[in-house]
C-alpha cells in the first residue's frame, strides 16, 4: 500500500532546506551570543569574526563568582543577586497568580453567561496593552506609595503579565473537565470551596503546573517592570545584562555570558516541559 | 427513607420550556422510573429532585417537607450519574468514603460503612484501586457503593447502565433489582429503555415532551396504555397500529380497515365523535395461520430471535409485526392469514390519540 505521505526527493530536499532555514533563523541569534560569551575581548571585536578561537570561561567567571575585587573584599556578585531577585518575583509573582487565577478561571469556565463573556475580555485585555502604557504612571504611583525597588511592589506590577495567563490558560483548562464529577461531588454534600480544593485543583493538577510554567517563563524573561520600577535591591536577572555597560566598557562578553544565564531557566524549562507548554498555550484552540 | 412529592413543578431555561408542570407523588421506599424519549425532560426532572437545578415554578416535597431552596447537601439524596463521576484522583475506598469525611463521620464508622458497602457490591478487592484502573461494570458499582454508603434518603440514577454493554446491562440490571430489595431507600431511576424500567421499577412514569403521558404499574402500562404514545413506548417490538372506522354491526361494534376488512372490537361501547380510531395490536398477541383468520396477508421479511420468529406481515396496505413461534417455517412471499382476539385490541381515538 502506498503511503499517503511519502513524497518525491525534490519535495523532502525543500522541507529538510525550509526547517535548516528557520531552525538558524531561530537558533542564529542563540549561538552567536553563546560564542560570544565564551570569547575574549580580542576574539569579540575581530573583524571579520571569528569562528575558530580559544574559549575562555572568564566571563561566567566574573559573573557568577565576581571579579577579583569583589572577591577580594568578600561581596555576592550582582548577577547572582540578580538571579535571586528573579527566583523572588516570579517564584512570587507566579504564586500570588496561581492563589487568585485558580478560583477566578474556575468561576469563568463554570460561569457562562454574558458577566463572565466580559470578564474575560477584560483579563484577556490586558495582555493586548503594551507594558509601556502603564509603566510610567506606575512609577510615579511606586515612588509615592513606598513600593518602588521593592520585592512586593515587583510581584504586584508582575501580576499583569501571569495572572491573566493563568486564568485564560487554566479556565480553557476548567472548561473541558466534565462536569459531571463537580456535580457528583454536590450532592456528596461538597461547597464550592471543598469541590475546588479537593476534586478540581487535584484533578487539574497538570494544567495547573504547565500554567505556572508559562507565567513563570513569561514573567522571567521581563525586562521593562525591573528596568523601572527596580532599584539596586530587587533588580531581576535581565537586567544583569545592562551592568555590563560601565562607565568606562562596554564588557560585551559578560554582557553575552550574562544574556545566556538569564535566558537559561526559560530554555531549560521549554525543553523540559515541551509538550505541557504546547498543551497550555493551545489550550481551549482545540475543542 | 423519604417520600417524594413534586406539585406543579416547572422548568424553562430561557425560552425553552422543558417541563410544564409534573405532579408526582412517590411513597416511601418505592423504585419508580422515569422513562420517554431523549429530550423529554426526564434527566432533568431528576436534575430538580437532587437540587442540582432549581424548578422554575412549583414544589419539591421530601417527606413533607419543602426542598426548593435546600442544597443538594441538605436533602440527603444520593446519585449515580451515566458517567460513573467518579474522583479519577481517589481510590475506590476514597470514593465511596467522600461523603462521610465531609459530614465528619469518625474513621471508624467510615471503614466499617466502606467495608460493608464493598462487600454488598463485590468490591472488596478493588478499593486501594484508582478509577481508571477499572472496568466499566466495576466503575459502575463504585458509582452505586458512593450512593449506598451514605445511606440516602433517595437514591436518583440517571441512566446507570447506558455506558455498559448488553451483557453487563443485564446483570447489572438484576443486581439494582437485589440491592433495592435489601434497601429499601426510595429510588428514582430515569432510562429510555422501557425494558429496564418494566423490569425494575414498581411504578413508571413516562414522559413526553416536558409532560406525564401516564403514571402505572408495568403491567398496567403494557395492558391499559392511556395513549398512542404510551402504547408505542412501552412493549418491545412495539405495539402495531392500523387507522379504521367504528362500524355497528349485529354482532358487535367491529373496526373497519381501509381495504374493507372488518374486525371484531372488545364488547364495550366505544363512541368516537368523528368515527375514526387507530387500532393497535400487539405483535405477540397476533394470531397467525396458514388458512383461517379474518385478515390475509403476505411475509415481507421474516427474523428469527432464537425462542421466538418475528415476521413483518403486509395487510391491509400496512407492515404489521407479528410474533410467531420458531418453528413456524415462513419465508418471504408466503401468504398467511392473521386475526385478532377482541380483548387483546387496543383501540384510540384517532385524533385525540386517546383510549377509547
Amino acid at each position: 500500500m502506498a503511503n499517503r505521505t511519502s513524497r518525491g526527493l525534490p519535495a523532502k530536499l525543500g522541507l529538510a532546506l525550509c526547517y535548516v532555514a528557520f531552525a538558524g533563523f531561530v537558533l542564529f541569534p542563540l549561538v552567536w551570543i553563546f560564542l560570544m560569551s565564551i570569547k575574549n575581548f580580542g576574539d569579540i571585536i575581530a573583524y571579520p569574526p571569528r569562528f575558530v578561537f580559544a574559549p575562555t570561561l572568564s566571563n561566567y567567571a566574573e559573573i557568577l563568582f565576581g571579579s577579583e575585587a569583589e572577591r577580594a573584599s568578600g561581596q555576592v556578585p550582582d548577577l547572582i543577586k540578580f538571579l535571586m531577585n528573579s527566583v523572588i518575583i516570579s517564584g512570587g509573582a507566579v504564586i500570588l497568580s496561581a492563589l487568585i487565577g485558580i478560583p477566578a478561571a474556575y468561576a469563568l469556565a463554570r460561569r457562562r453567561d454574558t458577566t463572565s463573556d466580559k470578564l474575560r475580555f477584560t483579563v484577556l485585555s490586558f495582555r493586548f496593552a503594551p507594558e509601556l502604557v502603564v509603566i510610567l504612571p506606575l512609577y510615579v504611583i511606586y515612588s509615592r506609595v513606598g513600593l518602588y525597588d521593592t520585592y512586593v511592589g515587583m510581584i504586584l506590577v508582575h501580576q499583569l503579565i501571569t495572572l491573566p495567563l493563568m486564568i485564560l490558560i487554566l479556565a480553557s483548562f476548567f472548561r473541558d473537565m466534565p462536569i459531571e464529577i463537580e456535580e457528583a461531588a454536590r450532592v456528596d454534600g461538597a461547597g464550592i470551596w471543598t469541590i475546588l480544593t479537593a476534586i478540581v485543583v487535584p484533578i487539574a493538577r497538570p494544567g495547573i503546573a504547565s500554567a505556572m510554567m508559562i507565567a513563570f517563563i513569561f514573567s522571567w524573561n521581563n525586562m521593562i517592570f525591573g528596568l523601572v520600577l527596580a532599584g539596586g535591591n530587587t533588580r531581576p536577572v535581565t537586567m544583569g545584562i545592562l551592568q555590563a555597560m560601565t562607565f568606562d566598557q562596554i564588557k560585551w562578553g559578560v554582557m553575552a555570558a550574562s544574556a545566556m544565564v538569564s535566558a537559561f531557566p526559560g530554555m531549560v524549562a521549554a525543553v523540559l516541559f515541551q509538550k505541557q507548554i504546547t498543551r497550555g498555550l493551545t489550550l481551549g484552540a482545540v475543542k | 427513607m423519604a417520600s417524594i412529592q413534586l406539585r406543579g413543578v416547572e422548568k424553562s431555561f430561557g425560552a425553552a420550556n422543558i417541563i410544564k408542570g409534573i405532579d408526582l407523588a412517590i411513597a416511601d421506599g418505592e423504585f419508580v422510573a422515569l422513562v420517554g424519549p431523549s429530550g423529554c425532560g426526564k434527566s432533568t426532572l431528576l436534575r430538580i429532585i437532587s437540587g442540582l437545578e432549581s424548578a422554575t415554578r412549583g414544589e419539591i416535597l421530601l417527606d413533607g417537607r419543602i426542598v426548593n431552596d435546600d442544597s443538594p447537601r441538605d436533602r440527603n439524596v444520593a446519585m449515580v450519574f451515566q458517567s460513573y463521576a467518579l474522583y479519577p484522583h481517589m481510590t475506590v475506598a476514597q470514593n465511596m468514603a467522600f461523603n462521610l469525611k465531609l459530614s465528619r463521620k469518625d474513621k471508624q464508622e467510615i471503614s466499617r460503612r466502606v467495608e460493608e458497602a464493598a462487600r454488598m457490591l463485590d468490591l472488596v478487592d478493588l478499593l486501594e484501586r484508582r478509577p481508571g484502573q477499572l472496568s466499566g461494570g466495576q466503575r459502575q458499582r463504585v458509582a452505586m457503593g458512593r450512593a449506598i454508603v451514605r445511606n440516602p434518603s433517595v437514591f436518583l440514577f440517571d441512566e446507570p447502565l447506558s455506558n455498559l454493554d448488553a451483557k453487563l446491562r443485564v446483570q447489572m440490571r438484576g443486581e439494582i433489582k437485589l440491592l433495592h430489595h435489601r434497601v429499601k431507600t426510595t429510588a428514582v431511576y430515569v432510562t429510555h429503555d422501557q425494558i429496564e424500567a418494566m423490569t425494575l421499577a414498581d411504578r413508571i412514569v413516562v414522559l413526553n415532551r416536558g409532560v406525564i403521558e401516564q403514571v402505572g404499574t408495568p403491567l398496567e402500562l403494557y395492558n391499559k396504555p392511556a395513549n398512542l404514545f404510551v402504547a408505542g413506548f412501552i412493549g418491545s417490538p412495539s405495539m402495531n397500529f392500523i387507522d379504521a372506522r367504528l362500524k355497528d354491526s349485529a354482532s358487535g361494534q367491529k373496526a373497519e380497515l381501509a381495504d374493507g376488512t372488518q374486525i371484531l372490537l372488545p364488547a364495550r361501547p366505544f363512541a368516537s365523535k368523528s368515527g375514526k380510531i387507530t387500532l393497535g395490536m400487539r405483535p405477540e398477541n397476533i394470531v397467525v395461520e396458514r388458512e383461517s383468520g379474518n385478515m390475509a396477508g403476505t411475509v415481507k421479511v421474516s427474523e428469527p430471535t432464537g425462542p421466538q420468529t418475528h415476521l413483518v406481515v403486509e395487510a391491509a396496505g400496512t407492515d404489521m409485526l407479528a410474533i410467531v413461534r420458531a418453528d413456524f417455517a415462513a419465508r418471504a412471499g408466503d401468504g398467511l392469514r392473521l386475526s385478532f382476539s377482541p380483548n387483546t385490541l387496543h383501540v384510540f381515538d384517532a385524533e385525540s390519540g386517546r383510549v377509547l
